[in-house]
């Protein structure tokens, strides 16, 4: 069954044609289908590739009669019978047919296909376009001159008059996220930016930037939070413009580096003894008794040659471990 | 106990609308006569079985099962130079809840798998129910495996590397030949590929249940079926499980198995527990169940997101298995 729709018209013979194309699309649209399985829609029932561009929200998708997607940059050929999305608007959705020839069964599957497809861009726009990663670089650009910066962030759907955090992921595109939905925050390391509105997004996304180095993967070997707020960070912000990643690490790091090479459990239990309030809490943290704890802080002790369990000797501790995860490049 | 069925994936159920004039949820025994002659069961075959000249397209007869009438194989090699090692070849057993449909139902899929991945395909004819009540179909599925086993070598195939492989009734046939296979020490096939096969005459889990009345093969027509091949025997004590495999008490040492099946349609359960106790006997077996799927959306809408993902599981399954 390669062709359902060759074979539907077979079988039944135009008449039925248009009722079955309206209520292919009422049941794709009431069960909120996407944009691709409308345009899968219109192709499977044409018989020919479907294409839907739309600029303004940065949409193109295109579906070949088999049902496969494959989208293309070329333009379309303005000969296609074709919709628009608004009643004013231009073609946005084509039926790749070359011999176009007026026909009632294309007729309503664009008009049936271009309604749902506007329904369903209104419904999700802010969504789906958010991922634009060239329209998100602009936000994030403290060079772009600010009514570039705006146009950008009505073209993502964002509420200029709303707050926002940029945040920054290893490795991965920058994201801007509501300024109150800490939860949101991707699963693994993370940099949140401090709130702004879209005007000020270049300064949360350097902030954002900064935070992330002082991330570290939470596991023994790299212990540390994953998530860090540039908001939480205070004065320790000051550091990541003294540590240059890469470059030789201070003393205090390399002792703490070459510490650890001779006991593995040295990184996660000194970690617990900077993250916690207490010895005892610090012991908890670390899932061994307090005695042990003990022996260990003396060996460490040993080894890094300054003491653990002074006030001041923690404060150097904590640097130490910061500044170790700075020196990172 | 019935409660509210899962909803269908939304372009199964766009699709739906489009053949639900030919596709009937249920089947009653008055119905089978003219759903042979109908429409919907032609919507599964293929119609150019050569796929554009790949394939060189042969109908065979050869012997039944002792003392039955002669059986009839559609036989398609392909026309590619003959690689070095023999092809591996599926032999194909047709759905049509074993009342309906012949040896072309469902070849379209085995041969878009053949000219993947380079294998001959066999499919048989067997008797349909209620005129040729069990054990008529199975041994005559059966009959057609020994004849393809024997005769490989003609066909260019190794014998040594058949696949069996079915949908919905010929899912079930086929996994009651992978039992008639392991207990009559048959010839062993390399993998049995069982889609939302027809396994449990009992049509009573909460899936054969939950799905009365919507989507494709409904309990009504799941009654029809195994009806047509128990009679009354249906549902009780004495069913064989060469006819409903569900049935069987041992499901180890049978061959590799990969099974799926839509989570909207009343085999769901019986080949989730089927998978299940394929695992518990120590055996090897694959699950899929497609989320919103309907009895044989593949077949019915290929062109959905959620066919060609089950179509694409199929063929890495396979590859998978014929790179050993």
């Amino acid at each position: 069954m390669k062709e359902l729709a060759g074979r539907l018209t077979a079988l039944d013979p135009d008449a039925g044609a248009a009722v079955r194309v309206i209520a292919y699309f009422d049941r794709l649209a009431e069960s909120r289908a996407g944009v691709e399985a409308l345009v899968r829609g219109a192709a499977v029932l044409s018989g020919v590739p479907a294409r839907l561009v739309d600029p303004d929200r940065l949409v193109r998708v295109r579906v070949e009669a088999d049902g496969t997607r494959r989208d293309t940059e070329l333009p379309p050929d303005p000969a296609w019978p074709s919709a628009a999305l608004t009643p004013d608007g231009a073609p946005a959705l084509w039926l790749e047919r070359a011999d176009a020839r007026p026909s009632v069964v294309d007729a309503v599957i664009l008009e049936r296909a271009a309604g749902a497809a506007r329904l369903v861009l209104d419904r999700t726009r802010g969504r789906a376009t958010l991922d634009d990663p060239a329209l998100v670089e602009t936000l994030l650009d403290a060079t772009a001159a600010e009514p570039a910066r705006l146009h950008a962030a009505r073209r993502l759907g964002l509420d200029t008059a709303a707050s926002f955090r940029a945040v920054a992921v290893p490795g991965g595109p920058p994201r801007v996220l509501p300024a109150d939905v800490r939860h949101a925050v991707p699963a693994g390391r993370a940099g949140v930016g401090p709130a702004a509105p879209v005007t000020g997004l270049p300064r949360s996304w350097a902030a954002a930037r900064t935070a992330l180095r002082f991330t570290a993967e939470g596991t023994a070997q790299d212990p540390g939070p994953r998530v860090v707020h540039a908001d939480e960070l205070g004065g320790l912000a000051l550091l990541a413009d003294l540590v240059v990643p890469g470059a030789e690490p201070p003393p205090d790091v390399r002792a703490v580096e070459s510490a650890a090479a001779d006991a593995p459990w040295l990184l996660a239990t000194l970690h617990a003894v900077t993250a916690t309030a207490s010895l005892r809490a610090a012991a908890a943290e670390a899932n061994v008794h307090h005695s042990t704890l003990q022996d260990r802080l003396a060996h460490a002790e040993h080894l890094l040659g300054w003491p653990m369990r002074t006030p001041q000797g923690r404060l150097r501790l904590h640097l130490a471990l910061t500044m170790r995860r700075l020196t990172r490049s | 106990m019935t409660s509210q069925p899962p909803p269908f994936d939304p372009e199964l159920a766009a699709a739906l609308e489009l053949i639900k004039d030919m596709i009937q949820p249920g089947l009653s025994m008055e119905d089978v006569e003219a759903a042979r002659k109908g429409p919907g069961i032609e919507l599964l075959s293929q119609l150019d079985l050569t796929v554009g000249g790949a394939f060189e397209v042969e109908d065979r007869t050869v012997p039944g099962p002792e003392g039955s009438p002669e059986i009839s194989l559609l036989i398609c090699r392909p026309t590619s130079p003959a690689p070095d090692r023999p092809r591996p070849v599926v032999y194909h057993v047709h759905g049509g809840g074993m009342v309906l449909g012949d040896k072309r139902v469902g070849v379209d899929v085995i041969l878009d798998w053949a000219r993947e991945l380079d294998m001959a395909v066999v499919s048989v004819e067997y008797r349909l129910a209620p005129e040729h009540p069990h054990p008529a179909p199975v041994e005559d599925v059966y009959a057609g495996l020994l004849w393809t086993a024997e005769h490989a070598g003609e066909l260019g195939a190794d014998p040594e590397r058949i696949v069996i492989a079915g949908a919905s009734a010929g899912g079930g046939l086929t996994a009651a030949l992978a039992l008639l296979l392991r207990d009559r020490r048959g010839p062993r096939p390399i993998g049995q590929l069982l889609m939302c096969p027809m396994l449990d005459d009992r049509n009573d889990t909460p899936s054969s249940h939950q799905m009365a009345g919507v989507g494709v093969w409904d309990r009504t027509a799941n009654e029809t079926g195994w009806t047509a091949l128990l009679g009354e025997r249906r549902g009780g004590p004495d069913v064989s499980p060469y006819a409903a495999p569900a049935r069987a008490e041992d499901l180890s040492g049978l061959p590799p198995a990969f099974l799926d099946v839509g989570s909207a349609e009343t085999f769901r359960d019986e080949v989730v527990a089927y998978a299940s106790r394929i695992w518990q006997a120590g055996g090897v077996a694959e699950l899929h169940v497609w989320p919103g799927g309907f009895h044989g959306f593949d077949g019915f809408a290929p062109q959905a997101a959620l066919s060609k993902a089950a179509r694409a599981a199929h063929l890495d399954w396979l590859r998978r298995l014929l790179a050993e």
